[in-house]
This record gives structure tokens, sequence and C-alpha cells, in this order.
């Protein structure tokens, strides 16, 4: 009766309309059917590669020419999260048959790479047929230490999750790591604020300055693929290899990037004031406050200059002269990305404006940038237990009419409530505080709740200031005074 | 007998059967006997700890069928436990997995519930009696409402995991490798309520219990499978086929119960020409008042959602004068938020709320506790319902009533005039078909994304092969120089099933009356058409709302309170067409066959019903897209057309079919709404005078090829049920309501019937 029942649905099924193109992607059956290490020849015919038969199946091995890109362990090792100096690091990548970490998802290629000496060398391991995967899962254990550290892109949540699925499909463990880098994470703290997106694309073209040309779109790789099993043309593959070759390259080229750009005191003074930003707060995390307040110092004390100027002035690093022939085009890193600066309602305004608009906004941003830094730093001071350098550097970001200089009048303002027990002054800070917000309703600083905030310190102030003493503060007689002067009467005072 | 005093539920009872207008329509009364309890010995294996945590409940001994249940599953064999409604169900199937983790503290089980409110009340319940047994027990639900970081600790720590059919099927299964713990050392698998696995839901759950233990056998794991179900005909048949073991029965209920009376009740027949008769709900109403009056915890169930609005509305109005138990009335059914079904739940526990109405949403096993009092207005459908609703009254000591007002329909008209097919008719079988295509490929592509197929791999009733080759030309799976089957599509194939296709999509409905606009409820996409339809009343909690906008895409409904003194009912025109025929075979005067529909509703008009008189104050159109269903049906043609008047003919098809309809409903023990009617005087497949049942699941659950063998049984009692009924020609009991009252439908229905073979001698008689 099922078979009957088949049969009708069959019918049914081809019945309905369904367009032609659909139908002419079907395979006969059969079509499909190969020995798997004829699978792996064709493969490795168009891949240039090798074929590796084991007893477990066969593996395509595709191996380029090691190249030089020198990695300073050391200078990487000092920066927050990053691995040890002594232990290997073995960077990742996988392509798969599809975006769920489900069962039915497989890892086709894995792409691998690891420095010897000063040389980066990679291996990728193709799955000619589905099931030759124990062959895959073999090989990739073999080559991951289990002292190792695993450098990846997403990683964390996408490619490691999915070879364990996989390795339990086998009903085996997946290989032991000592620890696993995930530089998405370290690309979105350090250098989020200048990307429009945290793709591994795009943190190659900001930090590296380098733009694939021909990458094959992701959302293809899967079908590639699958049309290959099915019969089809390993050529497609081809475009497919180049591109997860690059993934793991950009990997290494990110890790020399950042031991490059940031490894040392010295390397961050070009570095731009939002990396560091980032960067303090990343020590922070970690509890290296002394590291935190060194980045925060130095780019307090320099003067503030756009993003793109101080970038001009950085040396070549590697990444950009690392394109292979034609593949990667190298271009000066000198384009600043107005990342946070929305542009599609620019497209259609002549360059002119563009540029005009841009500039303004980089300005503002950079201004924006500095005060975030200078609140940072007087955060951190206080969390340091630096009362008075805390103070001091409240008071300057007060003083500076940036973008954030209220809330610094804010934190002035609990400061000489709770601690000097100033009121009038403390109600003066408010004042302050209230005409800015007043004239800032624009301003780019996103400053949620403080309306509310300063409602209620002013209300609480003139209570406590006219139950001390008596006097009705001079600020509530003359509502009008500039933002400047309390913080002058408080320097003075 | 407006009478606000407490009584006795004996007393009210007495009283109720005193009043001559009641009484009249008192059909049968049967008094079922006290029963005492049967008790067994704790078996001597039983861990130390779990009997402390037992003696600390009270417990010292167990029901025999508690007895037996545990026994088996310590035996390693299968059990399906069939005991009434709260009979200490859940011992069952917590002492087996308590005594299994009390073994070894890495053994894991599963449980299966329908939905996920009664997983909650179960995983509280088990998690009591683990903690009193002083045993570290991690039970926890694993549903749509569970924590993202609660999660991943559920997969690796979560020694009894609670979940829904729907969440294994999307998130269990799929994510396996995830799972491994579970998987690698899974004890027992629960499947409570099993008499709800029954159609295309269960269709769907035997298959996905089929990639649960294939996943098993993976995973090296053999969990003892224990099924616990109400009474139902066939358990151990629905079990086999739900699972595909061959379980053992335990139905020697050892729980006590009070002395219970049954009254079966007939509205009065008002007009005899034409056979209508009172209102099944205003007589429910009648009956349910007296003991909430008295204050007896009393049950109301209504058929529809309609009704039990309806029933609110009236028992409210009728408490309103007297003091007091109004608002501890309350109302239950599928379109109210979970936390308001969880607050009833307490309050009727707690004594808090004293009556409810509700649809069959309270027949599941949600806790309630036992009440003294259920009223049935109108036939639940199935002998299984019956008994569940019966059930919800019924105290361990003492009197509890049950009264079943029967409608006019005909199957509650049959029923009531035979109440051994109640009282001793074993009650009907489930039914389900794990084999629908529909259902039986979707279920094999997410197995092999699961796991890949050997040749020649079993999947329920045989080698996965050829369903695997039919997938491999559409491109999901392949086969491999290996000859395994490999999922080899980008595809996540559990997402685009759902278990529960009638409920795959619901409208939402928004009350607007309130300044910011709430979610007051939903409907499945079928009832929307008929519910929410734009310029429908719809009733919530017995209020009114007039629906402004229905957004068909959107799946929302807009609506508005308002206070009117009708309610809406709406039409459905529902086309049919054979698309395959599975089966054909000459019968006398035509030809009777089986096999593939298909079936298109599409909600045409509604009518303003005035409330309590059904005074018709006007109608409008509803706009909205026809729903299609491809099922299976059973059909007959009637070669020998001529010498029939077409109006006439039309008459007799319409006449005729009712009665095979109700007719076929009680021959295969089904609820009549589980099939559909379609006549066709010219049918254009075949051309010729067509009648149509059809299953009205998508795909079908097999009704149809069972009518296909009946064939001869459904003439012959379609013909005996229209000469047996007592009204004059045609009534809703048998060939439907009269439209044309100039026409003799019964005569021309025994015309058609005779023709198609029915016997005469009877109406010569």
């Amino acid at each position: 009766m099922l078979a009957r029942r088949l049969a009708t649905f069959r019918r049914e099924d081809t019945a309905a309309a369904r367009p032609s193109g659909h139908v002419a992607q079907r395979s006969t059956a059969g079509n499909g059917r190969h020995r798997g290490t004829e699978l792996a020849n064709r493969l490795a015919a168009a891949l240039d590669a090798e074929v590796v038969v084991t007893p477990q199946g066969s593996i395509v091995r595709i191996e380029a020419a090691a190249r030089a890109l020198p990695l300073d362990r050391e200078a990487l090792a000092h920066l927050p999260g990053q691995p040890p100096a002594n232990v290997p690091l073995v960077c990742l990548d996988t392509e798969t048959t599809g975006l769920a970490t489900a069962a039915g998802t497989v890892a086709f290629l894995v792409g691998l790479g690891w420095w010897e000496d000063s040389r980066f060398r990679q291996v990728q391991l193709l799955l000619p047929d589905q099931p030759d995967e124990p062959a895959l899962l073999d090989l990739l254990a073999s080559m991951i230490p289990s002292h190792a550290w695993l450098v990846t892109y997403n990683g964390r949540g996408f490619d490691w999750p999915l070879l364990v699925a996989r390795f339990r499909m086998a009903r085996r463990d997946a290989p032991p790591h000592a620890g696993h880098l995930d530089l998405l994470a370290t690309v979105r703290r350090l250098f989020r604020h200048r990307m429009a997106d945290a793709r591994l694309r795009t943190a190659e073209e900001a930090l590296l300055g380098i733009a694939r040309v021909d990458d094959v779109e992701g959302w293809e790789i899967p079908g590639r693929y699958l049309s290959f099993l099915r019969g089809g043309d390993p050529q497609p593959l081809v475009p497919v290899v180049q591109h997860n070759d690059r993934d793991v390259r950009s990997l290494a080229c990110l890790l020399a990037h950042l031991a490059d750009e940031l490894g040392d005191h010295d390397r961050r003074r070009l570095a731009p004031d939002g990396d560091l930003l980032g960067l303090a707060r990343t020590f922070q995390r970690e509890g290296r406050l002394d590291e935190a307040l060194q980045c925060l110092d130095m780019a307090v004390q320099r003067p503030l200059r756009p993003a793109a100027s101080l970038r001009a002035a950085a040396t070549p690093r590697p990444g950009a002269t690392l394109g292979s022939a034609g593949a990667i085009t190298s271009r000066p890193a000198v384009v600043p990305r107005p990342a946070v600066v929305p542009s599609a309602w620019l497209v259609d305004r002549t360059d002119d404006i563009r540029v005009a608009i841009a500039q303004r906004s980089q300005a503002r941003l950079a201004r924006l940038t500095r005060d975030q830094l200078a609140r940072e730093r007087a955060r951190l001071l206080r969390r340091l237990g630096r009362r008075d350098e805390a103070r001091l550097a409240w008071h300057a970001l007060a003083g500076s009419s940036g973008p954030l200089a209220a809330v610094a009048y804010v934190e002035l303002a609990k400061i000489l409530e709770h601690v000097e027990r100033d009121f009038p002054a403390a109600l003066d800070a408010v004042t302050a505080a209230d005409s800015l917000v007043a004239g800032s309703a624009s301003v780019d600083a996103p400053l949620p709740g403080l309306h509310a905030d300063l409602r209620r310190r002013r209300e609480r102030l003139v209570r406590r200031a006219a139950g001390d003493t008596g006097r009705v503060p001079a600020s509530l007689e003359t509502p009008g005074r500039g933002p400047h002067a309390p913080a002058h009467a408080l320097l003075n005072g | 007998m407006r009478r606000y005093a407490p009584a006795t539920v004996e007393a009210v009872l007495e009283d109720l059967l005193g009043e001559p207008s009641l009484a009249r329509g008192v059909v049968h009364h049967e008094v079922i006997p006290a029963r005492p309890a049967a008790y067994a010995p704790l078996p001597a294996w039983l861990d130390p700890r779990i009997r402390t945590g037992l003696a600390s409940r009270g417990i010292d001994q167990l029901y025999t069928h508690q007895a037996d249940a545990i026994q088996e599953v310590r035996a390693g064999r299968d059990v399906v436990v069939v005991t009434p409604t709260a009979s200490g169900k859940t011992l069952c199937y917590a002492l087996p997995v308590l005594q299994a983790i009390a073994d070894d503290p890495s053994s894991r089980a599963l449980f299966l519930f329908p939905t996920k409110a009664l997983g909650q009340d179960q995983v509280a319940e088990f998690g009591e009696l683990a903690r009193a047994s002083g045993l570290v027990v991690n039970a926890s639900t694993y549903d749509g409402d569970t924590p993202a970081p609660i999660r991943s600790a559920i997969r690796t720590a979560g020694q009894v995991v609670v979940t829904n059919p729907d969440m294994l099927h999307a998130a269990i299964l799929p994510h396996h490798t995830k799972w491994f713990q579970l998987f690698e050392q899974l004890r027992v698998i629960v499947v409570d309520e099993l008499h709800t696995y029954r159609g295309v839901f269960g269709s769907h759950v035997a298959n996905v219990l089929r990639r649960l233990l294939r996943l098993c056998a993976h995973y090296g794991s053999h969990p003892v499978i224990v099924c616990c179900s109400a009474t139902i005909g066939n358990p151990t048949e629905l079990a086999a086929t739900l699972t595909g073991r061959a379980p053992v029965l335990v139905d020697r209920n050892g729980a006590p119960s009070g002395e219970r009376h049954l009254l079966l009740v007939d509205p009065p027949l008002l007009d005899p020409a034409s056979g209508a008769r009172g209102s099944a709900v205003t007589l429910a109403q009648r009956w349910a008042l007296p003991f909430l009056r008295a204050g007896r915890q009393t049950i109301v169930f209504g058929r529809s959602r309609t009704a039990v609005e309806l029933l609110l509305t009236g028992i409210r109005e009728s408490l309103r004068d007297g003091a007091g138990p109004r608002s501890r009335v309350r109302g239950y059914r599928g379109g109210y938020l979970p936390t308001e079904r969880r607050a009833i739940e307490r309050g009727l526990r707690d004594g808090e709320v004293l009556g409810v109405v509700s649809t069959n949403a309270l027949e599941l096993g949600v806790d309630i506790g036992r009440l003294d009092a259920a009223v049935l207005a109108g036939y639940p459908g199935s002998i299984a319902a019956t008994w569940q609703q019966i059930g919800r009254a019924g105290r361990r000591q003492g009197v509890s009533v049950a009264v079943l007002v029967a409608s006019g329909s005909p199957v509650d008209q049959y029923v009531i005039h035979h109440p051994e097919f109640l009282l001793a008719g074993s009650p009907e079988e489930a039914r389900l078909d794990p084999d629908n295509l529909h259902v039986l490929l979707a279920h094999v592509k997410a197995a092999t994304f699961e796991l890949p197929f050997a040749q020649g791999e079993t999947f329920g009733s045989g080698p996965a092969d050829d369903l695997l080759a039919f997938l491999e030309e559409e491109g999901h799976v392949r086969q491999a120089g290996d000859g395994r089957w490999y999922w080899s599509s980008e595809n996540f194939p559990a997402s685009a099933v759902s278990l529960r296709t009638a409920a795959q999509e619901n409208v939402v409905i928004i009350d607007t009356t309130p300044d910011r606009p709430r979610v007051i409820g939903e409907v499945d996409l079928f009832a929307a058409q008929t519910l929410v339809h734009e310029d429908a009343i719809y009733l919530h909690e017995s209020a009114q709302f007039h629906v402004d906008r229905l957004d068909w895409d959107e799946r929302k409904a807009y609506v508005r309170r308002v206070d009117v003194d009708h309610y809406t009912q709406a039409d459905r025109a529902v086309t049919l067409k054979p698309l395959d025929v599975f089966a054909e075979d000459a019968a006398p005067g035509g030809t009777r066959l089986h096999g593939e529909v298909m079936v298109a509703s599409l909600a045409t008009i509604y009518k303003k019903l005035k409330f309590v008189t059904n005074e018709n104050l006007g109608w409008g159109r509803i706009h909205l897209p026809e729903i299609e269903l491809q099922t299976t049906a059973y059909w007959l043609t009637v070669t020998e057309a001529g010498g029939w008047r077409r109006n006439e003919l039309d008459a007799a098809l319409v006449g005729a079919g009712r009665a095979l309809q109700t007719v076929a409903s009680v021959v295969l023990m089904v609820d009549p709404r589980d099939l559909g009617l379609v006549t066709q005087v010219r049918s254009p497949h075949h051309e010729l005078p067509t009648v149509f049942l059809y299953d009205a699941v998508p795909g079908g659950v097999g009704l149809a090829e069972r009518l296909y063998a009946r064939h001869v049984d459904l003439i012959t009692g379609a013909a005996a049920l229209i000469r047996e009924c007592e009204c004059q020609g045609g009534c809703p009991a048998c060939t439907g309501p009269r439209l044309e009252p100039e026409l003799d439908v019964t005569g021309l229905a025994l015309r058609l019937l005779a023709q198609l073979g029915a016997p005469l001698s009877v109406a010569a008689a």
C-alpha cells in the first residue's frame, strides 16, 4: 500500500506546476553515485591537489607554499585576551553545507594555518564525498596539538561547535586544545567603532587595507558543493577553496596587525583614539588597570587629530603586501572609513557636499571619542582610588564643553554633594549640566536618562541647600548663566 | 429552587429529580456504585529512599495498576497504562524513573506531554516526590519558554527532560549531538495522554518517536517506553502504532471512587414535524445552576467556544440576582492566555473557583482536582471524551453527579437513546496513520538530516529506500558511493514541518478598546475563517467584541468591545475534486471508491442571530481566501440516474449523505466532525451523482479506506436510521434540516438508498 501511495504522490507531485529550472536541476538516480575515490580524483585534478587515501576514506589535501608572515608573539601576548607566547596557534576556518549547527550540516572544507618560525603554512582538507568524513576528522584531529590555541573568526559560535557535532556524529570526542581565540570578539572590542559591521571582509578592508576581488559570496558556497556531490563540475569549488584559503590567511594577518599596531606602548602612539579606548576597556575587563590607564593617558595627552591623519602616518603593515598577485589588491591605508556616519542617504549628493558632511561628521566623531576617553580615564582613576586626579579629570572634561561635558558636571555634582557636602556648588554643577543638555539636544552623544537624573538631583539639592544654609542658591536667581562659569568657580574654589 | 444554601450533592440531585419539567427529560439514570481501593504492597526492590519519600506523602502501598506498571517497567517491558482521570498514574512512571536514578545517577528519562502546560504540572509533581525521597534529581521542562542559558545546562545535565513532541521534533532531535548524554543514557521514555496522539498529530508524533528511537539506537541506548492513556478502545494498538513496539497493557484500576450518578437527558421535542428540540445549552444551565447555588464545585462542558461563552453568560446572569458565587464561575478554553488558565486551574484546586465552563481543553490531564458535578451540554463526539469529561466529577469518597444533555443532532440522539453505547460499548479506537505520505516523507527528510540512512534500513513499517529514492529525485538527499543516503540540501527540514497542521498558523486577536491594545487570544486559520471574519461578534470571557478588521496576511484580527443582543454564525462553502482513485469496485446501483481528493473551504456569509431566540437579524458576506485541504475520501456514485428530477435527486443525495455521515461516524466510532460531506448531483469527475465523505485532516488518517470496506453496512445503516426516525419528511436527526419543505426528503433518500442496495424488507414491515 505504501508503494501504491508513493506512486500516487509522485504523480500528483509531477503534475503540480513547478518552475522548469527546478526540474532541470534534478539529477536522475544513479547519476550522482560515484565511488569516493573518483570524486576525490576529479577534485584533486581541478584544484591541483593531492588525494590522501586512508582506511577511513579519501581526502583531498591542498597545500599552498608557505609564506613569510612574521608575528611578534611576545607583543601579541601582552595584549588582553591573546594567547601566551609559547603555545602553538592553529588558525581554523570551515566551509559548510548550511548555516545551522545541527546534525545535518557538514563541514566539507576545513582550512588550517600555523606558523613554522616566521613562515605561515596553510593546509586545507576537502571532503570529496560524505562517506569519507571519518578520514577528514582523523586528519583534522592529528593536526591540532592538545596544547595549541585555536584562532578563528566567529569560531566559538559556529565553526568549532559544528566540528564538535561532526565528531559527535562519528561517536568520538573532538580533539582537545588549550585555548580558543575568537578574533571576532577582539575585532568588535577594538575596531568596531570604525567599521560598518564586524564581518571578516570588512575587517580586512578597514584594518589590513586589502579588498578581495572575485570572492565567492558566502551564501553560494553550500550550493556549489552540493551540486558537485550530485555529479556536478568541480570547477565552481575552486573559488570556494580560494575563499577559505584567504579567510585563514586573514586570521594570521589580523594577529600580526594586532601585535604590530597595539603590541606595546610605542606602537600604540599611532593608534586611533577609538582603538585605544577599546583597548583600555579590554585591559580593564582583565583587571589590568595600570595598562588601561597608560592607554588612556597617552590618548588624552596627544593633540586631537582626525583619525585619518594618524593612520596615514602609520607604516605599511605586512597584511597589505600579502595578497597573491591579482587576487588581493593592496591599497593605501589612508582612506578613512566614516563607518559610523550613515552614508546611504548621501549617495545622490555631489562629491563636494559628501566630503564636507563626512568631514564634519568625522570631526564630531573624533571629538566624541576624545571625550569618551576622558570619561573612561576619570572613571578609571576613581576606581584606582586616585580621587584628586579623578576630580581634576572631570573638571577638564567639564570645561571642554565637548559632547560629554554634561556627564562630567554630573560626576562633579556627585562629588560636591556626597563627599564635600557643598550643596550650592553641587547645584551650580547641575545647572551647568542642564544648560548643556538643553543646548545640545541634537548632539551625537547618547545621554539616555540624563534629563530625569538631573531633575531628581536638582530637586534634592534645592531641598538640601535650603535646609543647610537657608540661602537661595545663586543659580536659581540667575538661571541664564553660561555653562562655563560654574566650572571656573569650581576650579578656583 | 432558587436556593443559595449549602447542600449535599444528594440533596441537590433529589431536588432536581423532584422537578417534573426536568425529570421528564431524563431518559436514563445510571448509578455506578462506589468502588473500594485495590492495593498492592510496595515492591521489595524499591529503593529505601523512595519508600521514605512516599511515606512522607502518606503512601505506604500502591494501587494495583501502579504496582503492575512498575513491575513491568522494572522487567524492561514497555507498558501502556489505561486508567480513568486522576487515578494516580503519575506514580506509574515516576517510580521507575526515580528507581533508575537511584540505581545510577547518570540515567536519563524523557517525558513527553502533548502541551507545555501539562509538562509543567508534571515536573512540579515529580520534583516534589524526588525531594521527599532525598534524591537530587535535575528535572526540567525544555520548551519554547525555557531561557537560553538554562537550555545548555539541561542539555548536559538534565536527568529528567520534560518536553512536548513539537520541541522534540524541532529543537532536540535535529541537534542530537548536543544532547548525546541524554541519548546515551536514556532509560525511560514517558508518553503521557496517549489518547491525544491521534489523527494527523498522532501520525506526526509516531514518526517523531521513530526518529527518537533511531537516534537512541545510534547512541547505544534501549529505553523502555511507558504510555499512559485515558480509556479508549484500542490502547494497545494505539501505543503499538505510535511507538512501533509491542507494549504490555496495564488496566487493573485500583483507585477507589465514590458513588456516581450518570443522567442522560433529552431536551423536549418542540415540533414533531421539524424534529426541533429545546436547546442543550439552555437545559444544561438549568441542571448546573442548583449545584452552584448549593456551593458544589461544578464543571460545565460546551462543545464549541461559542457554546462556552453562551453558557458562561447564561450562568452568570442567572446567578446575578443571588448573592455571591457569580464571580466564582469562570470560563476556560483554547483562546485564553496561559496565565489566565493557570489561575483558573489553581482556583479549582483550592476551591476558590466554584464553577468552570470549559471546552474540551479541560479533557486533558490538567490538574484541577476532583469536582462534585459535571454537566455536558451536548455529546462531546466520542465515548472516550465523554468519560474524560464525566471523570472530572467524582471524589474518592462521597457522591458525584454527571449529566449528559443531548442536543438535537443525530449522533447525540443516537447516543442518548442507546445508553448501552456509552455504558457497555467499548470506547472508540484512536486512529492514526504514521504512513500518511505527507507526514512520512517530511519525517524521512528530518531523519536523514539527523543521521544518514543505511541501505535497506527500515523506518517504520519497512525499508526507507523507495522513499529516499523519491527524495533524491527532489534533490533533498543523495545516495553516496557507500550505498548510504545522506542529507544533501542546505535546508533545515524540521523547521518546515508543524506537527499540528490544523493549527500551523494562528490568527492573533487584538483588543483595541483600551489605550494600549492587548492580545486577548488566538484562533487557528480554519476557525478564524468563521470566528473572526470582519464584522463578526467574537465572544471572549462572555464579553462581546466586534471584529473591526481582519488582516489575513499578518494573521491579526483587531476587535473592539461592544454590547449587542446578537451573535454571528458563518457558513462555509466546500468544493471537492478527486485527484486519484486508490480502489474502485462495482456496488449495487453504483460504484464505491476511495482515493485522494482536494477539498477547498471558503467562508461565504455570516448571519446575525439574536440571543436566546436565534431570530435571524441580517447577514453579510465574508471576503477571505479559500483554504485547501488535500486528503483521502470515500465516495460512491449512482449509475442509474434516470427517472429522477434534478431537485429531487439533489435533496435525496443530501439527505442520504447526512445519514451516511452519521452512520459512518458511529460505525468508525469517530467524531462526526472528523468526516466531511460533499454531494454532487453531477460530479465533473464521474459525470454521475456522487456522495463524498472525506477525512477532515490533510493527507487523511485512514478513515476513508475503512469506510470503503464497510460500504454495505453504511448503506444499510443509513436506510435504517432514516426509517426509524420519528419525524415526518426529514429532520436534523436523520436527513438533515429541511431546506425545501415541499419535498419529502425522507422518502427520496430512502428511494436512493434502496437503489444503492439497501434492503427493503424492514420498510415494508
